[in-house]
C-alpha cells in the first residue's frame, strides 16, 4: 500500500507541472497562436525564481518564498511569451520557428547569467516547501496519504488552475471571444472582435502558466536546476494534443504522462519494476515513447482550433 | 439639403491594392427603406467596395456619409456601432459554436464577466418569429444546413439593431426555392424600415427584389439605374462593357458509345466514415455534356474523389471505356484516358508556387518527352508550355516563367484547362470550372468544353450554377444527399422542378 | 552600382539575402549588448574576439571548417525538409544516432580493410540517420503525426537511447564517453593538417568539409533537376495537388523525411569521425548541432550554396566564442546571439515585404519603368 501512496504522491509532482504547463497551451492555441517556446519559457521561469529563492530561502520561511516564486517565475514567463506573441501577432513569422529560437535563447540565457553571477551552471535550492501532512485532511483514510500527505501547495495551485481554466473558457465572455479567434478569426474580427488583443492575452496566459510550471516542475523533483526541464514543455504540447484542447481531457492526459514521467524518474522507488531489472535508460525514454504512441492514435480525428498556427490577415476569407 | 434623404453615401471611393486599383473613384448613394443592387462580375469591385463600407479596408481616397454627416469606418466595430450589418459570401460563423453563440458573439449581456445566455436566447426566438427566420438557436453550425446558416448571418444583424443590411452574393448557395425565401425576407426587411445592399451579378434577382441598382465594371463606376426602368439586356451591356451571349453555341448531337460507367458506386466521407455517395450508377457516352447538379455538399466532392481515385472507393464499380478503373491510383486513372478539372483551383489544380510551365506539365511531367533517367528536360517542357500557352491564349506577366500565384484567375484557370484538355483524355470531368470567373473567361471555357464533346469526348460538368446547368448539359443528374434522385433531359425540365429535386423535395420513381 | 547588383540578381534572390544580413546585425547588437551589460570593461575586446572569428591565424580558419562541416549538414537536412513541406526539428536526434553508429563502426569494424573503414562508418551513419528520420515521416505519412511534435520526442529516444547503447558497446568510463575509433576510421586530412595550423598546433579540418559541400550539390542537383526533386517540391508547396497530380505523397513524404535524416546522421559521423580525439559524451543534453542546423537553413534560405555559407559563418562565430572567454565571457552568449538571428529570419516575410516597399519608392524615384513592372510580380507572388 505504501508504494501505491508513493507512486500517487510521485505522479503528482510529475503531473501537475504538466497540467499547468499544457492549460497554459491551451489558451494560446484556442486563441490561434501555437506555443512551441513553451519548453524556453519553463526554463526562464524556473530560473529566475529559484534564482530569487537561492538569494532569499535563509530569510524567508519555506511557503512565502514559494509564493514569491511563483508570482516571479509568472511575470518571468509572460515577459519572455511577448517575444513570442510579437513575432507570431504582429510579424505575423512562422510560429514554429519564433518557439524554436526562444527555446534555444532560453537555456543558453539561463546558463549565461548563471555563470556570469556565480560562476557554475547550477543553481541549489533548499527544498523546504514540502507539506509533510495537511492537517485534518491528511488523517483522511486513503485519500489522505494520497493527496494531502508529502505534498506542496503548487499541487493544489494546479487544480485550482484547472477550475479557473474551465470556467473562463466556457463560462465567460472572454473564453467565448477567445475561442471564436482561435477557430474563425475573420468572424471574430467581423463582429469587433480584437483579434490581435485576444491572441496577446492567449500567449501572456500560456507564458504566465508555463513559467509557474517551470518552478512546479522543479521545486519537487531536484534540489538544484540545471537550465532544463527536460521536454517538459514539449510533453505538455502532446498533454494538449492528447487532451484534444479541452480541459477536462487535459486533466486525464496529464496524469497519463505524469504517471509514464514517474515510472521514468522514480521507477528505483517501485520494487516492481526495479525486478524487471531494465536498464533505466529505457525507462526515461518510456514518456517520449509513450507520446509517439499516442499520438499515433488520437491525431487522425484531431480537433485543433481552426485557425491555430495561421497568422491572422485581414484580408483573407 | 437633398444629401439627407440618403442613409449612406459612399463617395468617390478609392481603393488600391499593389499593382491593381480595386474602386476607382466610385460612388453609391443607398436610399432609406430601399433595396440597392451593387452589380458586377467577378473582380469588378463589388466586394471590396463593401468591405471598406464595414471597415476592413481602409480607402486611399473618399468619404463615407451617414444620414448626411461625414463618418469615419476604421474596423468592423465601427461599422456596427454605425448600424452597418453585412452578411458575407463566405459566412463568418464559427462552426463549433451554437447558433445562438454565434448571434451574440461581440455583443454578449454579461453579468460580471459571465455570460448570459436566457434572455438573449429569448430575443433571438423572438426576432426569428417576427421576421420569419427559423432557426434553432442550441444547434451547433457545423450541424445545420447552408440556408439556416444564412438565416443565422441576417439574426446576427437583426439582434445589433443595424439598419443598414448588406447582402454579399447571398443567393449562390441556395436552391431556388430558398432564393425565392430569401427575396421574400428581404423585401419583408425593407418594409419594415431596413435599408438593403444587395451584392450580386444575377440580372433575374435584381429584377425581382431592388429598386435601384449601381453598376461596376473593372473596379469602375458605370452607373445607377431604375430597376424597372432599364431591361436586363442593357444592364447586362453596362455590366460586361458589350452585349453578352450566354446562351451556349451548341449543335444537337446523338450520344455515341459508353465512356463511363459508375455501377452502385459508394463513396465514404472522410471525416465520419458514413456514405457520402451511397450506390449511385449512371452512364456517360461519347459526345455528350453531363451535368451532376446539386446544392453544394450533397456528396459532388466525394463522387468526384471517387471517380479520380483520389478517395479509394467504398463500393461498385467504375469503368471507362469498358475498363474497369475502380482500385487504380490516381495516377493510373489519369494514364487511363481521365482528365480532371478539380472544383477549387488554388486547393488542387496548381502549385502556386510552381511557374505556369511546371504547372502545365504537373500531369505529365514524368513521361518520356520530359524526362530522361529521372533528369528533367527542361528545354522540352519550356517549348511545350509556349506552345499551350500560344494555342489556349492564356495571358501572365513572363511567360512560361510567371509564377502561378501571380496570375490572374482566369488565366489560372486557362492552364488548367490547356493542362487537361491537351492530354486528350476520353471522359473529362469539369467540376465547377467557371467559377469566380469574368464573362470573357466563362464563354471561353464553356466554348472549350463544348469542343470536347464535339470531338467525341464524354464530359462529366459537376456545377452549382442553373444557368451553365441548363445551358451546357446534355442531360442533368440531380444529386441529393448523394444519391442521384433524378434524369432529366434539359430541354424539358424547368429551374423550378431542378429545385425541387436539388432540395430533396421530389424524386424520380424507382430511383 | 546598385542597378548593376540588381541586373545579376532577382530581386527576391536580394531582398531575402537582406533580410539574412540583418537578422545576422540584429543578433550581433544583441549579443554586444549583452557583453556590454554583463562587463562593460572587456566587452569591446570579447566583441571583437566573436567578430573576429576564425580569421585569427591558419589554425583557428581551420578550426571553422571543422566546426562547419557538421552544422552545414544539418542545415541541409532541415532546409531540404523544408523545401518539401516539412519541419525537421528532429536533426538532433538524427545527428546523435548517425554519430553513435559512425563511431560503433569506428570502434569496432577494425576487421575492415583501412582504406575502407571510414567509408563504410559513413555509410552506416547515413542508415542510422536516415532510420531517424523514418518514423516521424512514416508517421506523418500513415496517421497525421505533426512531424515537428514526432521530431521532438525522437530527439529524447535518440539521446537516451545513444547514451544506453554507448554505455553498453562502446564505453570508456574513466572520459565517460564513447571509445576512441580506430586510425583507419579517422576520415582524410587531404594534407589540410599540414596547411590549417599555427606553430605546432594544427587544426581538426580535414576531408569532411568537402563531403559536406558535395551533399549540398547532391541535394541541389536532387531539388532542381530532377524528377524526384520536382514531385518532393510539389507535395511541399501543396499536398492536395500533388495528390490531384498523381503524386503519392506518402512515398514523398517519408522518402523526404529518410534523406534529411541521412544527411544529419551523416554529420554526426563527420564530427565524431575528424580524429580530433571527440567521443560521444553520456550526458543528459540534446545535441545542439541540431539545432544549429535550423538556423544555419533559416540563414542560408533553404538553399545548399547558401547553407554552406551560412555553416562556414555559423562555425566562424562559434571559433569566435571559444576565442571570447579569453576575455572571462562565457560562450552560451553565441547560442544566444544564434537564437536571436533564428527569430529575426522568422521575420523574414515582412522585412522583404518593407525592403520591396522601399524599392518601389526609390524605382519610383528614378521612374525606372520596367523594374517596377517587375517589382508587382514580386509583390503578387508575396501574397497568398
Amino acid at each position: 500500500m505504501s508504494t501505491f501512496y508513493f507512486l500517487v504522491q510521485q505522479t503528482m509532482y510529475f503531473s501537475i507541472p504538466l497540467l499547468i504547463v499544457a492549460l497554459g497551451a491551451m489558451f494560446s492555441e484556442r486563441s490561434g497562436v501555437v506555443n512551441i517556446a513553451l519548453e524556453g519559457i519553463m526554463v526562464i521561469g524556473a530560473f529566475s525564481s529559484i534564482l530569487v529563492i537561492s538569494y532569499f530561502q535563509a530569510i524567508l520561511p519555506g511557503q512565502s518564498i514559494l509564493l514569491i516564486g511563483i508570482i516571479i517565475a509568472a511575470v518571468s514567463g509572460l515577459v519572455l511569451s511577448l517575444a513570442h506573441a510579437y513575432a507570431s501577432i504582429n510579424m505575423k513569422a512562422d510560429q514554429i520557428i519564433s518557439g524554436t529560437a526562444i527555446n534555444m535563447f532560453a537555456p543558453a540565457f539561463a546558463i549565461y547569467v548563471a555563470r556570469m553571477i556565480r560562476t557554475v551552471q547550477q543553481i541549489p535550492f533548499v527544498n523546504q516547501f514540502r507539506i509533510e501532512k495537511v492537517p485534518v485532511l491528511g488523517d483522511i483514510p486513503v485519500l489522505g496519504p494520497m493527496f494531502f500527505r508529502n505534498t506542496y501547495i503548487t499541487t493544489y495551485l494546479g487544480f485550482i488552475v484547472l477550475i479557473v481554466a474551465w470556467i473562463v473558457l466556457y463560462k465567460t465572455r472572454f473564453g467565448l471571444r477567445l475561442r471564436s479567434c482561435g477557430e474563425h478569426p475573420q468572424a471574430a474580427d467581423s463582429v469587433g472582435i480584437n483579434v490581435k488583443k485576444m491572441r496577446y492575452i492567449g500567449v501572456m496566459i500560456s507564458g504566465a502558466l508555463a513559467g509557474v510550471g517551470g518552478l512546479v516542475f522543479v521545486v519537487p523533483t531536484s534540489t538544484n536546476f540545471n537550465a532544463t526541464v527536460a521536454g517538459y514543455g514539449f510533453l505538455a504540447l502532446a498533454v494538449l494534443i492528447f487532451g484534444q484542447w479541452k480541459p477536462s481531457r487535459i486533466l486525464f492526459a496529464a496524469f497519463f504522462f505524469g504517471l509514464m514521467k514517474t515510472i521514468a524518474s522514480a521507477y528505483s522507488g517501485i520494487p516492481l519494476l526495479v525486478d524487471l531489472k531494465i536498464p533505466s535508460e529505457i525507462f526515461k525514454m518510456t514518456p517520449y515513447l509513450a507520446t509517439i504512441v499516442v499520438l499515433a492514435f488520437s491525431s487522425r480525428n484531431s480537433q485543433a482550433p481552426k485557425a491555430v498556427g495561421i497568422p491572422y490577415d485581414k484580408g483573407g476569407r | 439639403m437633398e444629401s439627407v434623404e440618403y442613409i449612406i453615401e459612399m463617395l468617390g471611393i478609392t481603393k488600391e491594392f499593389p499593382g491593381i486599383i480595386a474602386n476607382d473613384n466610385i460612388t453609391v448613394q443607398l436610399k432609406k427603406g430601399e433595396i440597392h443592387a451593387l452589380l458586377g462580375e467577378n473582380g469588378a469591385g463589388k466586394s471590396t467596395l463593401m468591405s471598406v463600407l464595414f471597415g476592413m479596408y481602409q480607402p486611399e481616397q473618399g468619404e463615407i456619409h451617414k444620414n448626411g454627416k461625414l463618418v469615419k469606418i476604421n474596423n468592423p466595430a465601427d461599422a456596427n456601432r454605425l448600424g452597418i450589418g453585412m452578411v458575407h459570401q463566405h459566412f463568418k460563423l464559427v462552426h463549433n459554436f451554437t447558433v445562438l453563440e454565434n448571434i451574440i458573439l461581440g455583443v454578449e449581456t454579461t453579468k460580471g464577466g459571465f455570460l448570459q445566455l436566457d434572455g438573449a436566447r429569448e430575443r433571438v426566438v423572438k426576432l426569428s418569429e417576427q421576421y420569419g427566420l427559423k432557426v434553432e438557436p442550441d444547434a451547433l453550425i457545423s450541424d445545420i444546413t447552408v440556408g439556416m446558416q444564412q438565416r443565422v448571418e441576417i439574426l446576427k444583424m437583426l439582434y445589433r439593431d443595424n439598419e443598414i443590411l448588406i447582402f454579399d452574393e447571398p443567393t449562390a448557395v441556395l436552391t431556388p426555392q430558398e432564393i425565392k425565401e430569401l427575396m421574400k425576407i428581404m423585401k419583408n426587411l425593407a418594409a419594415e424600415g431596413k435599408s438593403l445592399l444587395f451584392i450580386t451579378h444575377k440580372l433575374e434577382e435584381i429584377k425581382e427584389v431592388a429598386d435601384r441598382c449601381t453598376v461596376l465594371r473593372k473596379g469602375k463606376y458605370i452607373g445607377t439605374i431604375d430597376v424597372d426602368a432599364t431591361s436586363k439586356e442593357e444592364m447586362s451591356e453596362m455590366m460586361v462593357g458589350r452585349k453578352v451571349n450566354l446562351a451556349v453555341d451548341k449543335k444537337e448531337k446523338e450520344p455515341g458509345e459508353i465512356i463511363l460507367q459508375v455501377e452502385h458506386l459508394s463513396v465514404k466521407n472522410r471525416v465520419n466514415s458514413k456514405n457520402a455517395v451511397h450506390e449511385v450508377s449512371f452512364k456517360v457516352r461519347s459526345g455528350e455534356i453531363v451535368c451532376i447538379a446539386g446544392i453544394d455538399g450533397n456528396g459532388q466532392s466525394e463522387l468526384v474523389y471517387g471517380l479520380t481515385g483520389l478517395i479509394p472507393i467504398a463500393e461498385g464499380t467504375v469503368s471507362l471505356k469498358g475498363k474497369d478503373i475502380s482500385t487504380l491510383s490516381v495516377r493510373e486513372h489519369s494514364m487511363a484516358g481521365l482528365g480532371h478539372i478539380p472544383e477549387d483551383r488554388h486547393k488542387f489544380g496548381l502549385v502556386l508556387d510552381y511557374n505556369l510551365a511546371y504547372n502545365l506539365v504537373l500531369q505529365s511531367y514524368f513521361k518520356p518527352q520530359f524526362c530522361q533517367g529521372g533528369f528533367l528536360k527542361y528545354e522540352a517542357i519550356y517549348q511545350y508550355a509556349d506552345k499551350l500557352i500560344a494555342a489556349f491564349d492564356i495571358r501572365s506577366g513572363q511567360g512560361a516563367k510567371t509564377l502561378a500565384r501571380s496570375m490572374s484567375g482566369g488565366n489560372q484557370q486557362k492552364a488548367i484547362v490547356a493542362r487537361e484538355i491537351d492530354r486528350n483524355p476520353e471522359l473529362l470531368i469539369a467540376v465547377q470550372p467557371t467559377r469566380g470567373l469574368d464573362v470573357g473567361a466563362i464563354e471561353y471555357i464553356h466554348k472549350k468544353l463544348v469542343e470536347e464533346r464535339d470531338a467525341g469526348k464524354g464530359i462529366l460538368l459537376v456545377s452549382l450554377e442553373l444557368d451553365e446547368v441548363m445551358n451546357l448539359s446534355d442531360r442533368i443528374l440531380v444529386i441529393y444527399e448523394g444519391e442521384i434522385v433524378a434524369d432529366l433531359n434539359p430541354k424539358t425540365a424547368t429551374i423550378q422542378e431542378l429545385g425541387l429535386y436539388m432540395a430533396g423535395a421530389k424524386r424520380e420513381e424507382g430511383r | 552600382m546598385k542597378t548593376r547588383l540588381k541586373d545579376l540578381m532577382p530581386r527576391a534572390g536580394i531582398s531575402s539575402l537582406l533580410s539574412s544580413l540583418m537578422a545576422i546585425a540584429v543578433g550581433l547588437l544583441v549579443g554586444f549588448i549583452i557583453l556590454l551589460v554583463s562587463n562593460p570593461a572587456q566587452a569591446v575586446d570579447g566583441f571583437k574576439a566573436i567578430l573576429v572569428g576564425g580569421f585569427v591565424d591558419k589554425k583557428n580558419l581551420g578550426q571553422v571548417l571543422y566546426f562547419a562541416t557538421p552544422i552545414i549538414l544539418t542545415g541541409l537536412s532541415v532546409g531540404f525538409a523544408n523545401k518539401t513541406g516539412l519541419f525537421n526539428i528532429g536533426a538532433s536526434g538524427q545527428f546523435i544516432a548517425g554519430a553513435y553508429a559512425a563511431v560503433f563502426v569506428g570502434v569496432k569494424f577494425v576487421f575492415l580493410p583501412p582504406s575502407i573503414h571510414w567509408v563504410v562508418a559513413l555509410l552506416a551513419a547515413l542508415l542510422a540517420g536516415a532510420i531517424w528520420g523514418l518514423l516521424p515521416g512514416l508517421l506523418k505519412a500513415y496517421y497525421n503525426v505533426n512531424e515537428v511534435i514526432s521530431c521532438i520526442m525522437m530527439n529524447y529516444i535518440g539521446m537516451y537511447m545513444v547514451n544506453f547503447l554507448v554505455v553498453r558497446t562502446i564505453f570508456d568510463s574513466l572520459k565517460n564517453q564513447s571509445k576512441r575509433i580506430a586510425v583507419s576510421a579517422i576520415i582524410p586530412k587531404l594534407g589540410m593538417e599540414k596547411f590549417f595550423k599555427t606553430g605546432a598546433s594544427s587544426s581538426s579540418a580535414n576531408a569532411g568539409i568537402l563531403i559536406a559541400i558535395i551533399a549540398g550539390i547532391i541535394i541541389y542537383i536532387i531539388l532542381e533537376k530532377t524528377k524526384f526533386g520536382f514531385e518532393l517540391k510539389a507535395c511541399g508547396y501543396n499536398r492536395d495537388a500533388s495528390r490531384y497530380a498523381g503524386i503519392n505523397e506518402r512515398k514523398s513524404i517519408i522518402s523526404s523525411m529518410m534523406i534529411a535524416g541521412a544527411l544529419a546522421g551523416l554529420g554526426g559521423a563527420l564530427l565524431y569521425l575528424a580524429g580530433s580525439g571527440k567521443g560521444i559524451e553520456v550526458v543528459d543534453v540534446l545535441a545542439i548541432e541540431g539545432f544549429n542546423g535550423i538556423a544555419v537553413a533559416l540563414l542560408g534560405l533553404n538553399n545548399p550554396l547558401g547553407i554552406i555559407l551560412a555553416g562556414l559563418f555559423v562555425a566562424h562565430l562559434n571559433v569566435g566564442g571559444f576565442n571570447m572567454q579569453l576575455y572571462n565571457f562565457v560562450p552560451q552568449v553565441i547560442e544566444i546571439i544564434i537564437a536571436v538571428i533564428i527569430y529575426f529570419s522568422a521575420f523574414a516575410l515582412l522585412l522583404k515585404g518593407l525592403i520591396s516597399i522601399l524599392w518601389k519608392k526609390s524605382d519610383e524615384e528614378n521612374a525606372n519603368a520596367e523594374l517596377v513592372k517587375e517589382d508587382k510580380a514580386d509583390k503578387g507572388g508575396l501574397q497568398s
